[in-house]
This record gives structure tokens, C-alpha cells and sequence, in this order.
């Protein structure tokens, strides 16, 4: 029996995911008030923050199942299966975070279980922007995110870096929300709404004013802050290198995916009369992030730095997803962030697990032969930088081959070009690092003992590395799910399904 | 025999155990302590090939279209099965595959000393991986194998491999990767028209051969792309510099299937893919220009480098580049016999060169060192290596009655018609292999005896003989009568002779025989 989300009690049904998770926030804050001393608490809370991730799971599985298909025009909430896909990407990486992050702050002595709060905080303004209908309902998530990033990027109080990545996080977040925000304004002054789908049924009367596209142009600037694309990247790699590493992973994975769930809906919904506007500018930021983040990401020493810019590139390869314009770049979008999001994940979280206390220098000399001691550690690092390449028989191939699909779909090859000839660049950063662990004798015999992940953090890498096997070779259960995202998107905003 | 095969619905399932029994494999490997892991591969590989010699009479050589095709639904959606078949081309590839494959798992028996469950776990998916290039009948599927088969070679280069074994890998691996991207577009371009022109998306071998013709004006770009991917594979000319590294550096059992096999995956995707795709840009005045060029660059380029090596497995890796041009030129010459030809020399490269490696390799095992100046009078302290050694380099030069000749005879006889100046050039080739692997003999087997250390060398051991005896037999076999061979190859050829010919559309699926059956 689906609910109607025009009535007050339809609307929490409609946000029971969010409701849910931000009472399991609540409830965290409640407990850790008087439990506040020791890494039990800590351990708890990170316990707690996972119950309440998969309290919010429920939920979602349960709105899905019975939210309406067709809720009405003037909604703030969107009731579709993208936003469905999105939330459960978001809770996906957040709980892999969590895991990561168990096992991490302890070893490096940053036990306070506020870290769980504020990571699932951001969740929900994440559950939020992927949900928002209205730019209004958007913002205010983007904002709830962030507030929490900024102050996690700064957890390590003890580390200068991290306090400086959560300055530079925080400067530029700010600047990056007065963007989106006169965005959304000169928006809301073009067509007097802020509803996406009222603003996209405005637009498809006729062509966009001065008002509209200069609206459109600083909401791409916004969002092309908080994905770290060129050239509104520059923040990135401090952040990424300074914040601790469950906070890198959450940032390069979570955030990155809330930002481009709503950056599609904003320009699939409201923007959808203006495709031909939007996609030079879209293809010139995707080409400059794939090429700068992929050739910067070469000469890079930190292994935390190289993740970081090659997030930049993989920033780009997702906004090519978003150019064809068409149902399938939106599936190959949600795809692409499934497969990038376990990868990376998984890849931030074994990197956690390589350094070692004040870990900053996790250099290619530091993990020479470390498949001989740690070979399972390093066979699970080898399949995410394999995946992070793009390589047949790991999730990130079918991703990549989905958004070339996508791509030479719509009729121009070029960019397809572009996106290949990055990965090949991005092969020149990934295999010296499968080189140094696999082909390189380690410096003395037992350097790598102590390169151990927690319990958690063992299981969070061995179930995103089976994945990234798996639907790597069986990718037809997720791209049905996406191919369905894609459509309720589409559909939603009136374009006609075009299909392979 | 074929009544044999038929009752135990041999072409039912062949191929599927083709690729899914050396991965199976990889259990017991794992489970096993590590010291048995080298019977465990070489018992394997024997069983693979022994299964596969099956194919040799199970085989119907009036046929010039896929035989025992399996298909599985993969992914629906788009139109991709897990597609496999057989043809003419393909047979001899298969064959030498699982043929080679024991050989070289029972030449690193002592040469492979750490890591060995590694090891011949990287050369069972190896072979998986091998076979499915030369079996997918399904354009993604051939891409997924032909690229996922880097990764083993990646591995044992960089692992097991020589002094600068780190650059080597790499620049094979970034190499091999560069050309196979551009295809992965272009196959993804082809897909969208196959689409646009038939209605239901498919990666068909041959829904992609019906829909080639109409690429417009695409179509030197989608070759270009194809070309790029198989010429760096091959490897011609320009772009043969990744392949003196890779030998160089890679343990004996690489070179050996770098040489034999993986080298062939070029001029086999050119004859598979490229040409019948494209016949109208592959054969125009100006690609045919480049491509001859290059070939007759590379068949004397190489010897000529090939004569200077000083060190021994360069001066093979420079006669790969040199045969492979032969290769190149039958292909592009398009009558039966140079297509024949080339066929011919793909195989018999594969043994010889095979045999030349795992030889150097034995070489090296004893001496540890490739120089050709350290070695001389070899051939009175051991005469059975140096009778080999003698028999394999005749057969690479190409004398009549061993298996190179009939090859280049072919292709020269075939291709002259065409391209007289070029194929003329060519011949040179033949002098200058003779040169360049009698002067090495000489230098190795006959000079007089300078450093005493080999004074002291063992002769052949038992399994040393069993690793190259079963090649010298098939060089002499191809070499005498390569009758029963080229029937198998004959209605293949034709086909690929028929489908490049000016004007040739390739008939609807009704009129080829019964189509695969489509699952949906």
C-alpha cells in the first residue's frame, strides 16, 4: 500500500531513512554523554553508528517497496528508485567507513567516540541530498554534510596537517556554498521556484534567460567544489592527505557520491531543457579533471596523495557519465559510483591498515614485498588499484565500459577517446604499486609484521574485494538495479527512455 | 576415433573444459603444499592437452565456420553471451597452446625455485586466458580475456624475471594496454551500429561481420583502432620495441609463450578481425603501402638487429619480429596460399622459437649468462643439446623438410603476385635469418673453445629432452608433411581470403548454416 507524501505523515514516511538515522544519531549522542571515556566507548558507539546504519537500510528497503510510483509534481522529497540507489550507495560507504574506522582510531590513539556522530551527521545530510526534490531541501543537506566533514577532516587534533586540511576543507566548502546558494537564488529568480521539477517544466517552455544560465553555471561551480573536479580542485589533495584515513575513504567515496546523485538530478530534472548548455561545460570540466588528475597523480611519492588526485580523475570519469545526457549516462553514473565507492573504500581502508601510527608516509619504498608477508593484504590492494584502473573482471572495468557505452551511445566517440586514454595514463601510478609490493624484495625481512587491519576493518576489505570480483564478472544484478535508477529519473522528468 | 569422440558428445562440452579446467585447477594448487604445486600444473596441462588433442579429429575441415560453438547468456542486456567456437584459424592456435603449455610448466622445474604456487597458478589462468582469446566468439568476451591476460604475464615477468624485469613488465603490460583501449571503443562503436541496423544489441563475431560494411566514414578510424591493438601485439615494425625487453627479461617460460603464443594473438586478430572487418580500408593503396612497408621493414629490420645481438635471447626476440613480418605480409597478400603461408609460419614460429628459448633457457640454467661470447666449442661437450640447438635454428631459418620452410614458401609463393618489389625484399629475410642463427651457431656450438668453464657442462637431462623432443618432432612432422594441416586450415583460409575480396558482403546469417542458437 503505498503512502502519500503530500500529507505531513507521508512525509516521514518518505524520510524514514533519514528520521531513523538521525534518531540512531540522537540516541549515540545520548549514550557517549556518559560513556565518554576509553576506546571501549569509542568501540561502542562505532557499534552503535553501524545498528543504526542498518536501521536506516531497513527503512530504505521499506520506503522503496512502498513509496508511490508517481508522487505528484511540487514534492521536496523524490520517491524514485535514483534516489533509492543513492541512499543506499551512502549508507553502503558509510558503513564501510565505520568499519574501517574501528580498528584505525584506536592504533592511532584518537579515541573519541564523537568521530561516529559526526560521520553518521554527514550521513544524513548525504541521505538528504540525494533525496532532495527541491534545491532548498538540497542546500540544507549539503550543509549538514559538510559542517560534519569539516570537523572529521580535523579529527587528528594532534597532527598540524589535519588541522590545516580541515581549515583549507572548511574555506573552501564555505566559499563553494556561496556558489551553489546565489546559484540556487539567480534559479529560483529565473522561473520563481526552487522545486526541480517545477523549475524543469519552466524551462521546457522555451530557452533560458541570462538569469537561468548564469544559475545553472554557479551551481555547477559549487558542485564541482565539493567533487574535487579540475579546476576547482585545489583543495583536494591537502584535505585528502592531511585528514585521517577513514575520513579520506568517506570523503573520496560518500561525499563524492551525495554530490553527484543530486549534481545528476539537478541536471537531469531541472536542467534537462538545458542539456546543450550544460554538457560543453560539463565535457571541458570532465576532460581537464581525467587528464590533470590522472598526470599529476603520476609524480605523486604518498600513496594518500596519489589516491587523492587519482579521485580527481575519477571525478572527471564520472562527469562523463553525466555528459550523453541520456537515461543510460545516469545509469552508468550509478554504477560507475557503486563500483568506484567499494574500490575505494576498501583502498583507503587498507591503506589505513599499511601505515602505522603518524602514518603520513606511506611511500611505494615503504610497502616493497609485501605480497610475501602480507599476502592477502596485498592481493585485496592489488584488485582495488586493478578496479581503480579499470581492468577486465573487476567492477571498475564494467563501470568504465558502462560510461564509454554511455558515451558512444549518444553518437560522439571523442570523449570515449578521452576517458581511455586517461585510464592508460592512470596504469602508470597503479602498477608501480602492485610492482613494489609483488616484484620488489621488502628493505629488511620483518618490516611488514606489523602492517595489520582489525577484525572490522578485514571484514569491510574482504566483502568490497569480493564484490569488486564478483560484479566484476556478474554485473547484471547491479546495472538492472541502475538501469532501473536511471529510468525512474528519466521518467520523472518526462524524457523519453532511449535504451542500448 | 571421430565415432569415439561423437558418443561422448566430445564437441559438446570441449571448449567450455578448455578454459574452465586449468581454472579449476587453481584449487587443488592452493590446497596443495607448495612443493607439489609443479606436478600439479605439469599434470594439468598434460590432461588439457591431451583433451584437446581430441579437437584434431572431432574437427570437420569441409567447414569454414565456427564448430562445437557453446553460448551462455551473460549479459543479456547488451546482447553479450559467453560465445565460443572453433574454426580453422583458431584449431592450429588452440593446439599449440595446450601443446606448449606442459612444455614450458616442465622447463621451470628448476629454474622457478620461489614462489612456485604463484607461479604456475599465474600460467593455468595464463592458458585459461590464452585460449579465450583464440575461442571467444563474442567481441567483449575476446576483449575481457584479451586484456585479462596481461595480468599472468604482468606477474611472471616481473616476479620471476631477469635483472631489469620491473621496466620490462611495465612497458609490456602499458604497451599491450594503449592498443587494446582504442579497440575496446571501437568494438563499442561497432556494437551501436550492429544495433541501429538489426535492432537488438549484440557482440556477435558475426553480427560485427555483417554490420562492418556499414561504417561509413568511421571506418578507417574503427580499423585504426583495431589495427593499433594487434599491430603492438604482433609486434610490427614501429612498435616492436616492448618485445627484445619482455624476452630479455622474462623467465624461459615466458619468453617461450610470449614467442609461441601470445605474439600470435596479433596476426590472428588481424586475420580474425581486423581485415575481414575492414577489408575496403585494410586493403586501399595507402594502408596496404603502410602495413606491407612495415612488414618488409620488420622482416629485414629484424634480422639485420638480429645479427648484432650480442646478447643470445635478444637476437631470438629480434627474429620473432622478423618472422611476424612474413606473417604480416601473407596476411596482406589475401590469396590462399599466403594466407596458408602465414598460418603455417604462425605454427612453426611457435615451435621453433619455442624450442630456441627453452634451449637458451637450459643454456642459461647451467652457465647463467646469454652473452653469445661466452660460450663456444660447445658442441663436443654436448653434443645432444648442440644437435637440437642445430635442428631447431635450421628449422627457424627455414630449410626445406623442417617446419619453417613450407611456411615462408607459401606466403612468398602467394604474396609474389601481389606485391613483387615487396615480396622480393622479403626473400632477403630468408638470407638473413640464415646468416644471423648459422653465425650464432657458429659462435656457440663450433668456435674454438675459449672459456673453460663449459668445459665442464652436462648434456641434456632426461626432462630437458622431454621438454624439447616433442617440438623437434613437430618440426620435422610440419616440415614433411604438412598435408593433414593445411586440409584443416584450408577451409578457413578460403573463408578469410573470400571475406576480404573487393565487394564481398558477407552473406546473411541463413545462407552460412544454422546461426548460433540466441538465448533470451
Amino acid at each position: 500500500m503505498p503512502f502519500d507524501p503530500s500529507t505531513p505523515a507521508g512525509v516521514m514516511l518518505a524520510l524514514l531513512p533519514e528520521v531513523i538515522l538521525s534518531v540512531a544519531v540522537l540516541v549515540i549522542l545520548v549514550v557517549i554523554s556518559w560513556r565518554h571515556a576509553g576506546p571501549v566507548d569509542s568501540r561502542r558507539a562505532g557499534w552503535l553508528a553501524l545498528v543504526g546504519l542498518g536501521g536506516a537500510a531497513l527503512a530504505l528497503w521499506w520506503t522503496a517497496a512502498h513509496a508511490p510510483e508517481d508522487p505528484g509534481i511540487g514534492q521536496m522529497i523524490a520517491t524514485d528508485a535514483y534516489r533509492f540507489a543513492g541512499s543506499g550507495l551512502i549508507l553502503l560507504m558509510a558503513a564501510g567507513s565505520v568499519l574501517g574506522a574501528l580498528g584505525y582510531l584506536e592504533r592511532e590513539h584518537l579515541v573519541a567516540p564523537e568521530f561516529y556522530v559526526l560521520l553518521l551527521l554527514a550521513a544524513v545530510g548525504m541521505l538528504f541530498m540525494a533525496s532532495a526534490e527541491d534545491l532548498i531541501v538540497l542546500f540544507l543537506g549539503l550543509e549538514t554534510m559538510s559542517v560534519a566533514v569539516y570537523v572529521l577532516a580535523g579529527y587528528n587534533r594532534g597532527s598540524a596537517y589535519s588541522a590545516e586540511a580541515a581549515l583549507k576543507y572548511f574555506l573552501i566548502g564555505a566559499f563553494a556554498s556561496g556558489f551553489l546558494l546565489y546559484g540556487i537564488a539567480l534559479a529560483y529568480g529565473a522561473t520563481g521556484s526552487t522545486n526541480l521539477l517545477l523549475i524543469g517544466a519552466q524551462f521546457s517552455q522555451g530557452q533560458l534567460g541570462l538569469m537561468a544560465r548564469l544559475g545553472l553555471g554557479l551551481l555547477l561551480i559549487g558542485f564541482g567544489f565539493k567533487i574535487a573536479a579540475v579546476p576547482f580542485h585545489m583543495w583536494a589533495p591537502d584535505v585528502y592527505d592531511g585528514a585521517p584515513t577513514p575520513v579520506t575513504g568517506y570523503m573520496a567515496t560518500a561525499v563524492k557520491t551525495a554530490a553527484f546523485i543530486a549534481l545528476g538530478r539537478v541536471l537531469y530534472t531541472g536542467f534537462q531543457a538545458a542539456t546543450l548548455d550544460w554538457r560543453p561545460i560539463v565535457m571541458g570540466i570532465a576532460t581537464l579533471s581525467m587528464v590533470l588528475g590522472n598526470l599529476v597523480a603520476l609524480s605523486q611519492g604518498s600513496l594518500k596523495r596519489m589516491l587523492a588526485y587519482s579521485s580527481i580523475a575519477h571525478a572527471g570519469y564520472l562527469l562523463a557519465a553525466l555528459w550523453p545526457g541520456s537515461p543510460l549516462g545516469i545509469s552508468a553514473l550509478v554504477f560507475y559510483l557503486l563500483g568506484y565507492g567499494v574500490t575505494s573504500i576498501a583502498a583507503f581502508t587498507i591503506l589505513g591498515g599499511l601505515g602505522r601510527g603518524g602514518e603520513r608516509d606511506v611511500t611505494l619504498a615503504e610497502i616493497t614485498g609485501l605480497a610475501e608477508t602480507r599476502p592477502w593484504l596485498a592481493f585485496g590492494f592489488a584488485a582495488c588499484l586493478l578496479s581503480l584502473l579499470g581492468f577486465p573482471g573487476t567492477i571498475g572495468f564494467m563501470g568504465k565500459w558502462y560510461i564509454l557505452a554511455a558515451i558512444v551511445g549518444s553518437g560522439s566517440p571523442l570523449l570515449a577517446v578521452v576517458v581511455v586514454l586517461a585510464s592508460l595514463v592512470s596504469a602508470g601510478y597503479y602498477l608501480p604499486v602492485i610492482m613494489a609490493m609483488y616484484m620488489r624484495p621488502a628493505r629488511a625481512p620483518l618490516v611488514h609484521w606489523d602492517r595489520i587491519l582489525s577484525g572490522t576493518a578485514r571484514l569491510a576489505v574482504a566483502v568490497a574485494v569480493l564484490a569488486i570480483l564478483l560484479f566484476g564478472m556478474w554485473p547484471a544484478g547491479p546495472l538492472r538495479l541502475t538501469d532501473r535508477a536511471a529510468g525512474s529519473l528519466v521518467q520523472s522528468s518526462g524524457q523519453v527512455i532511449l535504451g542500448p | 576415433m571421430s565415432e569415439f569422440l561423437t558418443s561422448i558428445g566430445y564437441g559438446g562440452w570441449i571448449l567450455n573444459t578448455l578454459i574452465l579446467l586449468p581454472l579449476a585447477g587453481l584449487v587443488p594448487l592452493a590446497l596443495a603444499p607448495a612443493r607439489q604445486a609443479k606436478q600439479i600444473a605439469l599434470a594439468l596441462t598434460l590432461v588439457e592437452f591431451v583433451v584437446s588433442l581430441g579437437l584434431w579429429w572431432a574437427f570437420d575441415p569441409a567447414d569454414p565456420l565456427m564448430q562445437f560453438q557453446v553460448v551462455a547468456p551473460w549479459l543479456p542486456a547488451w546482447g553479450i553471451n559467453y560465445l565460443l567456437g572453433l574454426d580453422g584459424l583458431s584449431l592450429f592456435m588452440v593446439l599449440l597452446t595446450t601443446g606448449i603449455m606442459p612444455l614450458a610448466v616442465l622447463a621451470s622445474f628448476n629454474y622457478i625455485a620461489r614462489r612456485e604456487r604463484l607461479y604456475y597458478g599465474l600460467m593455468l589462468a595464463l592458458l585459461s586466458g590464452m585460449l579465450g582469446v583464440f575461442l571467444a566468439q563474442d567481441m567483449f568476451v575476446f576483449y575481457v580475456f584479451w586484456e585479462v591476460m596481461l595480468i599472468p604475464m604482468y606477474f611472471i615477468i616481473g616476479i620471476w624475471g631477469g635483472h631489469n624485469r620491473l621496466y620490462a613488465a611495465i612497458k609490456f603490460f602499458i604497451y599491450t594496454m594503449a592498443g587494446s583501449l582504442l579497440m575496446l571503443v571501437a568494438i563499442l562503436v561497432m556494437m551501436f551500429e550492429v544495433s541501429r541496423a538489426t535492432g537488438a544489441p549484440s557482440f556477435a563475431y558475426e553480427a560485427f561481420l555483417r554490420a562492418a560494411p556499414g561504417m561509413g566514414a568511421l571506418a578507417p578510424w574503427l580499423f585504426a583502432a583495431f589495427a593499433l591493438a594487434f599491430a603492438i601485439k604482433v609486434p610490427m615494425f614501429p612498435f616492436h620495441t616492448w618485445l627484445p625487453d619482455a624476452h630479455v627479461e622474462a623467465p624461459t617460460a615466458g619468453s617461450v609463450i610470449l614467442a609461441s603464443i601470445l605474439l600470435k594473438m596479433g596476426t590472428y586478430g588481424f586475420l580474425r578481425f581486423a581485415v575481414p572487418f575492414f577489408p575496403g580500408v585494410a586493403l586501399s593503396p595507402v594502408v596496404t603501402g603502410i602495413v606491407v612497408g612495415c612488414a618488409v621493414i620488420g622482416i629485414v629490420y629484424g634480422a639485420l638487429v638480429a645479427l648484432v645481438q650480442p646478447d643470445v635471447k635478444k637476437l631470438v626476440a629480434y627474429s620473432s619480429v622478423s618472422h611476424l613480418g612474413f606473417v604480416m605480409l601473407g596476411i596482406w597478400a589475401a590469396t590462399l596460399q599466403s594466407v596458408q603461408g602465414a598460418l603455417m609460419i604462425m605454427i612453426g614460429h611457435g615451435l621453433s622459437t619455442g624450442a630456441l628459448f627453452l634451449l637458451i633457457g637450459m643454456l642459461y640454467e647451467r652457465r647463467h649468462t646469454r652473452e653469445i661470447s661466452a660460450y663456444g666449442g660447445l658442441a663436443a661437450v654436448i653434443p645432444v643439446f648442440s644437435l637440437i640447438l642445430v635442428i631447431t635454428a635450421l628449422a627457424s631459418i627455414g630449410l626445406p623438410g623442417l617446419s619453417g620452410f613450407i611456411g615462408e614458401f607459401l606466403v612468398l609463393l602467394g604474396s609474389f603476385g601481389r606485391y613483387p618489389w615487396a615480396t622480393g625484399i622479403a626473400t632477403t629475410g630468408v638470407i638473413f635469418a640464415a646468416a644471423y642463427l648459422l653465425w650464432a651457431l657458429q659462435r656457440i656450438l663450433f668456435n674454438r673453445m675459449e672459456h673453460p668453464e663449459n668445459a665442464g657442462l652436462r648434456d641434456l637431462s632426461a626432462r630437458e629432452l622431454w621438454v624439447v623432443l616433442p617440438l623437434v618432432a613437430g618440426m620435422v612432422w610440419l616440415g614433411l608433411y604438412p598435408r593433414p594441416v593445411l586440409d584443416r586450415m584450408d577451409a578457413a583460409a578460403n573463408r578469410y581470403v573470400q571475406l576480404v575480396q573487393p565487394g564481398f558482403r558477407a552473406p546473411p546469417a541463413a545462407a552460412l548454416g544454422p546461426a548460433p542458437r540466441e538465448p533470451r
